[in-house]
């Protein structure tokens, strides 16, 4: 079949979703499908500019392409699906977040006056047409399944998606906690610097970048944790995999995260993930005591829980085996059975 | 968001004074709600969008009717027939070719020779002999940028009419269950009708149905509250029916506190009603509070109740015998009542969910208060790049964007 993947695209940041739809067409493209990925640049400020840049993909035409009729659209998140085709699947990330769960938040993007309050519901209108018209409606994980049931009363599936392919290998652990995870302030990192500061018994990893970095940085000095915290910024594959495999644990605990690749790539190292109760996604798969340890959104119990699965490799082992387990069942052959069933 | 809020409220007696009652706080935990004291003109000043409410009754609704004709704005449309409030503000101010004007506008010269037959008293008050056939709901719905309705039923035949603004459908909220001990009434079991004792409450209706029950269910009652009409003898009925003595337990008005507990006490509401004006009814939406199963009439917003949770009668020549199989089979199922309860309970706690409502009001305040803007913003931004890229006004291209545009609901 001839399958388009749809991608927005913010210029100059990458992050698991633009991961994820690489990833996407290569595996379509490895089990015989002509599959491209069709990317528009998107941005969301100010004003209506969401709307606006959201119609540009009303205005594409991929019914064919080159002559050639597309089988299959495949929509990701905000604003791609709002594409008009014949087949349109959505594999829904996430929608735009601003405009729901994130409103009246630090990360909310809608002011008060009845203009910014009506740009949010007609980002909400838009969202229940463009969903609405999709032929089949999956969701990357049951919280973001969940988010648009409650929403805008849409049903979609859960299909989670393998995370990406790393050369993944488990090591004895060298007693470092790894944070991976893009540097945004939604994915609070300085959570788990500050609970390094509270607890003396294990360093950190941060291998990633993003726009809170040097805020990050800063913290990380406040805080006297020179020689315990190393930002190594965005490392290859194969280092990324070598931190993986030698870390005591991967700490992943973003504000209501939608899915989160984190916790599948700690599990298919054999490593536990620390997270926590209201990370969202990733408590589909990292459940307490059984494959990581959730914990309250505090420094000190983040730290508290580091340190013992620095002090208990055995248990810290058997945690992360149950991972691998889970992360083991999620494969990109079941995945695109589904999607293109 | 500040929202000037039209509607009559406590200690106001009217239905939409109690809606206002329950939903009010509800609200305010989405938006800034100042409530306009009865008789203003005009909202106040600084406010972002007026929401008037607007029923059928002259007495609660005449001023806010005349506040929507000075400062137009979102509407609550709680009737859809609204020709007595029409006529209350007209003929009922002494103003005739009002009256006459009305009927003209929507009905053309028919409507104003049968308005002036109304007038000379030569023909009976439209209002009460056909409503349903007038419902004089232009002049709100032109006035109105924005409505919310509760049923699928006005909805329909607001669109109909042709208004083509912002819509939005939100349910009636459901009250709480006062802690409250139920009546001392028994029943076997206790049927229970809620309302003006009249005619278009299908009181006749119901008393022959349930004559019929009583005789092979003795010990079934039904509790009638709510006062009588003037016009219709109720003693005399139950006398040719046979319906003295204990099966029928009257009681007129009540207050809220006894209306729970009478209503605690039944076993089944009925709610019936034709000709319907497109109305939502308290008692009705107070019974799925109560998890109580309910036969209603097949008409208007009691049409959209759900088979599990109401036994709906058509209006017409079977209606007494469909009533009677209703009752019936109410009677002997107590594990249908109980199936249905449930089911009334649900359906109280999720789609009529106080919470959920008021955020659906909310939402559909925010959508008419900005939305212009953010029409007219897209609009502008959409045509000044496709004129930047020499695409002209009425050319196929423009009619694309047009076509696109309105199919995600972001322009005409």
């Amino acid at each position: 079949m001839r399958i388009a993947v749809l991608r927005p695209q913010v210029p100059f940041a990458r992050g698991g979703a633009e991961i994820f739809t690489d990833e996407l067409v290569d595996e379509l493209r490895a089990r015989g499908h002509e599959a491209d990925l069709v990317s528009v640049p998107f941005k969301w400020y100010p004003g209506t500019r969401v709307l606006t840049q959201a119609f540009l993909w009303r205005m594409l035409d991929l019914e064919e392409a080159d002559g050639g009729r597309i089988d299959i659209v495949i929509g990701t998140k905000f604003p791609s699906y709002v594409v008009r085709h014949p087949e349109k699947r959505v594999w829904l990330v996430h929608q735009f977040r601003q405009a729901y769960e994130l409103d009246g938040t630090d990360l909310g993007q809608f002011g008060s006056s009845p203009e910014d309050r009506a740009l949010r519901r007609q980002v909400q209108d838009l969202d229940r047409i463009a969903l609405g018209e999709a032929t089949r409606l999956f969701a990357t994980s049951a919280n973001v399944a969940g988010r648009l049931e409650r929403s805008i009363g849409l049903h979609a599936e859960v299909l989670p998606h393998p995370p990406q392919a790393l050369p993944y290998r488990t090591a004895p652990s060298q007693g470092f906690v790894l944070s991976a995870s893009r540097l945004d302030r939604a994915k609070r990192i300085d959570l788990l610097l500050e609970a390094a500061a509270t607890q003396p018994g294990f360093d950190v990893v941060v291998a990633s970048d993003g726009p809170d970095r040097e805020r990050l940085e800063a913290v990380a000095r406040d805080r006297g944790l020179d020689g315990r915290v190393r930002f190594e910024g965005r490392v290859s594959a194969e280092r990324l995999a070598e931190l993986y495999a030698t870390c005591s644990s991967v700490f992943y605990a973003p504000v209501d995260e939608d899915f989160g690749m984190g916790p599948y790539e700690a599990f298919l190292s054999g490593k536990p993930v620390i997270t926590t109760t209201d990370a969202g996604g990733p408590l589909d798969v990292v459940h307490d005591r059984r494959t990581g340890l959730v914990v309250a959104p505090e420094a000190a119990a983040i730290g508290k829980a580091a340190a013992w699965l620095r002090e208990h490799d055995d248990e810290a082992a058997a945690l992360g085996t149950a991972g691998k387990a889970l992360a083991d069942e999620v494969t990109w052959d079941r995945a695109i059975a589904r999607l293109l069933s | 968001m500040k929202v000037a809020y039209f509607s009559p409220v406590p200690p106001e007696a009217s239905g939409i004074a109690d809606y206002s009652a329950l939903l009010l706080p509800a609200l305010r935990e989405h938006v800034d709600v100042e409530v306009v004291k009865r008789g203003a003109k005009r909202p106040p000043r600084g406010v972002d969008l007026a929401v008037y409410h607007i029923g059928n009754n002259p007495e609660a609704h005449g001023w806010i009717l005349d506040a929507l004709r000075r400062t137009p704005g979102l509407v609550v449309l709680h009737d859809f027939v609204l020709h007595h409030l029409v006529a209350g503000v007209t003929i009922g101010r002494r103003d005739g070719h009002g009256y006459l004007d009305a009927m003209e506008r929507e009905h053309g010269v028919v409507g104003r020779l049968l308005a002036h037959g109304v007038l000379d008293k030569r023909l009976p008050p439209l209002w009460e002999a056909r409503p349903e056939d007038f419902p004089l709901t232009g002049e709100v719905l032109s006035l109105a940028n924005g409505l919310i309705v509760h049923s699928h039923f006005v909805e329909e035949r607001a669109r109909g009419a042709g208004f083509e603004g912002p819509l939005a459908r939100v349910p009636h909220p459901a009250w709480p269950v006062p802690d409250l001990p139920s009546a001392d009434i028994a029943g076997g079991p206790l049927f229970g009708a809620f309302g003006n004792v009249n005619q278009s409450k299908r009181v006749p209706q119901l008393l022959e149905a349930f004559a019929r029950v009583r005789d092979d269910h003795p010990d079934a009652r039904l509790l009638l509250v709510g006062a009588t009409s003037p016009g219709f003898d109720l003693d005399r009925r139950l006398q040719r029916l046979g319906l003295g003595g204990d099966g029928i337990v009257r009681e007129g008005f009540v207050d809220e506190r006894r209306l729970w507990a009478l209503m605690a006490a039944c076993d089944v509401h009925v709610s019936l009603r034709s000709p319907t004006m497109g109305e939502t009814s308290g008692t009705a939406i107070r019974a799925l509070s109560l998890g109580k199963p309910l036969v209603v009439s097949d008409v208007g917003w009691f049409a959209e109740l759900p088979e599990g949770v109401a036994l709906r009668v058509a209006v017409g020549a079977q209606e007494i015998d469909d009533l009677t199989a209703a009752l019936r089979l109410l009677a002997e199922r107590p594990d249908a009542r109980a199936a249905m309860g449930v089911a009334a309970r649900h359906l109280a706690t999720t789609e009529h969910d106080l919470s959920r409502v008021a955020a659906g009001q909310a939402a559909a305040f925010e959508r008419v208060a900005g939305g212009p803007a953010v029409a007219d913003a897209v609009l502008r931004e959409v045509s000044e790049a496709a004129g930047a890229v020499g695409i002209g006004a009425g050319s196929a291209e423009a009619s694309e964007i047009a076509r696109r545009l309105s199919e995600v609901d972001l322009g005409d």
